[in-house]
C-alpha cells in the first residue's frame, strides 16, 4: 500500500490538450473516485497513473517515488478493466495467476494466493472453468481477482461496474466497499455514475474539462458544492439553477421578487448570482405563501416523487416524499427554506 | 354429380402419396442443384483423373489407353527420380513455408504498430502476391544471372561466392534459388493474414498483462501466439498445401535441373505429363501427392483439434 502524489499533470496529444495541471494528494489506504462526465479526463488521468499513457508535463509519485518514466509492470499498480480484459485462453485460475507467475513465486505460494482471493469472491467453484463459460458478474469478480492476489501498491478501477446490469451493480458496488474495509488498499476509481462515486469514496474528485472542480468528501460535494459544475453534476435530479441579482441589499430574482437567502458579507451591489436549491429541499407550501409553479410532468420513482414545474418559464424540478404530490394538477406554490439555498457568482463560483 | 364425387375421391386416394412423396423428396431436390455442381465440376474431372492412374496413357502412342493395374505405381516404386523428387519437395515446401512464415510474423508484428503512412505501406507489403508466379520467377532467374542480374555479383562482393556464378546452374546450391523467389512471393499471404489476426486481439489484454508485469516476450508468448495459433495452424497447413504442389516457378527458373536438383513431385508430374506425355505416369505420382497431403492435413487437422480441446 502507499501514497500517490500528482503534481501539475498535463496530457496533450499533439496540440490538444486533456489535462491542464491536476494536482491531487491521494493519502495511504484511502478510497478516491474521479468523477465527471465523459471526456473530462478522468480516465486518462486514471490511465496515466497505470503508466498506460506518457505524462506530458507535471509528475506521478507512488510511495514518494517519482513514476513518470517506469513502466506499468514496474509500478507494482492493478487495474480492473471496464471490459474486464480477462485473458480467454486461460482458466480463472491461470487468470488470477498469471502476475504471480510472472514474478516466479513458488508454486504453493500461489495456490494459496488464488484460493485465498478466490474465497474472498466467491469463486472457488469456477477457477477451472474460461472466462467465456462465466456470466459478466463472474467475470467482473475474476478482475477483481486478478488485481487482488497479488498486494499492489495501488488499485485503480476504470469503470468496473458500467457493463453490469443495475441490481449486479448494487451488489458488485456494496462487495467493492466491503473489500476495501478488509484490504485497507489505496484505490482510484473512475466512474461517471454519481451513486457509485458518493457511495464508495472516502473523497470524491469531480472533473470537468481536464481541470479538477473540487476534492472533498461525498457529503460536501453534496452540502457545499464549489462551482456550478459540481452543484449540477452531483444529485439526482440534478439542483434547480435560478438566474438573479444582488440590489438594494437583497437578492432578487429575474420576475423582481426578493428572496432570503444567507449572503456573504463580500458581495458587490448589482453583481449576477445564480441561485441553486436541490429538488428535495424545495419545500411545497399550502398556506398560501411561496411562490407559483406550473406542474408540467409528474414523475413517480416509487420512493418518492419527482414533479417538473415551470417557475417563471424556467423548468424546475421538486423531489418529494409526499404521495399528495401526485394528485396535483394545474399550480402550486413552493417555498425555498434560506439554509437550502447555495449561491454562486457570476463566474460559477460558490459564494454562499 | 356422381364423376364429380369420383374425381374428388380419386384426389382424396392420389394426393397423399403424391404428398408423401414430395415430403420425401423435398429435402433432396433442394441440395440437387449443388450436388450436382459439386460431382459435376469436382468429383468427374477427379475420379477422372486417378482412372488414369491405373491406365497406360500415353500422347504419342495410339495404342496405348488399355488398363494396367497398378503397374505404373510398381513403376513408381523403383523411380530413383521420384525419390529424389520427393526430397526436393520436402525441402523446399519446409523451407519456404517457414521463411515465408517467419518473415510474413516480423511483417505484421512491424504494421501492426502504428505509424506515419502505414496505410500506404500496407497496401505496398501486397504487391509481391499480386505479381503472376511466372512473372516473378522470370524476373528473379534474371536477378540470379550474372550476366543481367546484380545478385550474383553483390554475393561475390561480400566474399559469399568464390565467382560471381549463377547460383540456378550450381547443384549445391540451386533449389535456393526458387526459394528465395517462393518467399518474396509468398510472405505478403502470411504477413496479410496474421496482421487481421494481430488487429483482432483487444488492445486491453496487452494493458492488463503489462499491469500484470508482463513485459514483450511474455505478452508475446501469453497473449500474440495464444490468439495467433488457431490463424497460424491453417495458413501453415494452407501455404503447405500449395507450396507443394506449386511448380511454376521451379519450371520457369531451372525446368527441375540442374540434373534433378530442383525437380519436386509437382514439378515432376508436370515434365512427365508435358514433356514425357505420360499422362498415365502423371496421374499416378499426381495421386501418390494427393495422399501424401491428404494423409498430412488430417495431421494438422488432429492437431489442432487436440491443442483446441486441450485448451
Amino acid at each position: 500500500m502507499a501514497s500517490i502524489e500528482i503534481e501539475k499533470l498535463e496530457k496533450s496529444y499533439g496540440h490538444v490538450s486533456v489535462l491542464h495541471g491536476i494536482d491531487l494528494d491521494i493519502r495511504d489506504g484511502e478510497f478516491i473516485v474521479l468523477v465527471g462526465p465523459s471526456g473530462c479526463g478522468k480516465s486518462t488521468l486514471l490511465r496515466m497513473i497505470a503508466g498506460l499513457e506518457g505524462v506530458s508535463k507535471g509528475e506521478i509519485r507512488i510511495a514518494g517515488n517519482r513514476v513518470n518514466d517506469l513502466h506499468p509492470k514496474d509500478r507494482d499498480i492493478a487495474m480492473v478493466f471496464q471490459s474486464y480484459a480477462l485473458y480467454p485462453h486461460m482458466s480463472v485460475a491461470a487468470n488470477m495467476s498469471y502476475s504471480l507467475r510472472l514474478r516466479k513465486m513458488a508454486k504453493e505460494k500461489i495456490g494459496v494466493a488464488v484460493a485465498s482471493a478466490a474465497s474472498k469472491l466467491g469463486l472457488e467453484p469456477l477457477l477451472e472453468r474460461r472466462p467465456k463459460a462465466l456470466s459478466g458478474g463472474q467475470r467482473q469478480r475474476v478482475a477483481m481477482g486478478r488485481a487482488i492476489v497479488r498486494q499492489p501498491k495501488a488499485f485503480l478501477f476504470d469503470e468496473p461496474l458500467s457493463n453490469l446490469d443495475a441490481r449486479l451493480r448494487e451488489q458488485m458496488r456494496a462487495e467493492i466497499k466491503k473489500m476495501h474495509g478488509d484490504l485497507k488498499a489505496t484505490s482510484i476509481y473512475v466512474t461517471h455514475d454519481q451513486i457509485e462515486a458518493m457511495t464508495l469514496a472516502d473523497r470524491i474528485v469531480a472533473m470537468h474539462g481536464g481541470v479538477v472542480q473540487q476534492v472533498g468528501s461525498p457529503l460536501e460535494l453534496y452540502d457545499r458544492p464549489a462551482n456550478l459544475f459540481v452543484a449540477g453534476f452531483i444529485g439526482s435530479p440534478g439542483m434547480n439553477f435560478l438566474e438573479a441579482t444582488y440590489a438594494g441589499g437583497s437578492v432578487k430574482l429575474k420576475d423582481g421578487s426578493g428572496i432570503e437567502a444567507r449572503l456573504p458579507t463580500s458581495i458587490q451591489e448589482g453583481s449576477g448570482l445564480t441561485l441553486g436549491i436541490r429538488p428535495e429541499h424545495v419545500v411545497i407550501t399550502s398556506d398560501g405563501s411561496g411562490r407559483r409553479a406550473a406542474v408540467e410532468l409528474i414523475e413517480p420513482t416509487g420512493f418518492g416523487i419527482i414533479l417538473h414545474l415551470s417557475l417563471h418559464g424556467i423548468p424546475f424540478k421538486v423531489f418529494t416524499l409526499d404521495r399528495q404530490a401526485l394528485a396535483v394538477r394545474g399550480e402550486i406554490m413552493v417555498s425555498f427554506p434560506p439554509e437550502y439555498i447555495h449561491l454562486f457568482n457570476d463566474e460559477g463560483t460558490r459564494i454562499g | 354429380m356422381m364423376t364429380a364425387t369420383g374425381s374428388i375421391n380419386g384426389h382424396s386416394v392420389r394426393k397423399p402419396w403424391l404428398r408423401r412423396l414430395a415430403d420425401a423428396s423435398e429435402p433432396y431436390l433442394y441440395s440437387a442443384p449443388s450436388l450436382i455442381l459439386i460431382i459435376v465440376v469436382m468429383l468427374v474431372p477427379l475420379v477422372i483423373g486417378i482412372s488414369y492412374a491405373f491406365r497406360d496413357i500415353q500422347l504419342l502412342n495410339p495404342f496405348s489407353g488399355g488398363f494396367i493395374g497398378l503397374e505404373h505405381f510398381r513403376e513408381l516404386s523403383k523411380d530413383a527420380a521420384f525419390y529424389g523428387a520427393l526430397k526436393n519437395t520436402l525441402w523446399w515446401t519446409g523451407a519456404s513455408v517457414a521463411l515465408q512464415f517467419a518473415f510474413g510474423l516480423v511483417l505484421a508484428l512491424l504494421l501492426d504498430k502504428p505509424f506515419w503512412g502505414r496505410g500506404l505501406v500496407q497496401a505496398l507489403v501486397f504487391i509481391p502476391w499480386a505479381v503472376p508466379s511466372f512473372l516473378a520467377g522470370l524476373n528473379w532467374a534474371w536477378l540470379f544471372n550474372p550476366v543481367i542480374g546484380p545478385l550474383p555479383h553483390w554475393l561475390f562482393g561480400l566474399g559469399l561466392m568464390s565467382q560471381p556464378g549463377n547460383i540456378l546452374s550450381d547443384p549445391q546450391y540451386a533449389m535456393w534459388g526458387p526459394i528465395i523467389a517462393n518467399v518474396w512471393w509468398g510472405i505478403p499471404f502470411f504477413a496479410i493474414t496474421l496482421l487481421a489476426a494481430l488487429q483482432a486481439i483487444p488492445r486491453d489484454l496487452y494493458e492488463a498483462a503489462s499491469i500484470d508485469g508482463a513485459n514483450w516476450f511474455q505478452r508475446f508468448f501469453s497473449i500474440t501466439l495464444p490468439f495467433l495459433a488457431p490463424t497460424i495452424a491453417i495458413t501453415v497447413l494452407l501455404r503447405t498445401v500449395w507450396i507443394s504442389n506449386f511448380a511454376d516457378l521451379i519450371v520457369v527458373m531451372t525446368g527441375g535441373g540442374p540434373a534433378d536438383r530442383t525437380q519436386i513431385v509437382a514439378s515432376y508430374i508436370f515434365t512427365q505429363a508435358f514433356k514425357a506425355l505420360d499422362f498415365g505416369y502423371a496421374s499416378a505420382i499426381a495421386l501418390v501427392l494427393l495422399v501424401l497431403l491428404l494423409a498430412y492435413s488430417m495431421l494438422i487437422i488432429l492437431l489442432r483439434q487436440t491443442l483446441l480441446n486441450k485448451d
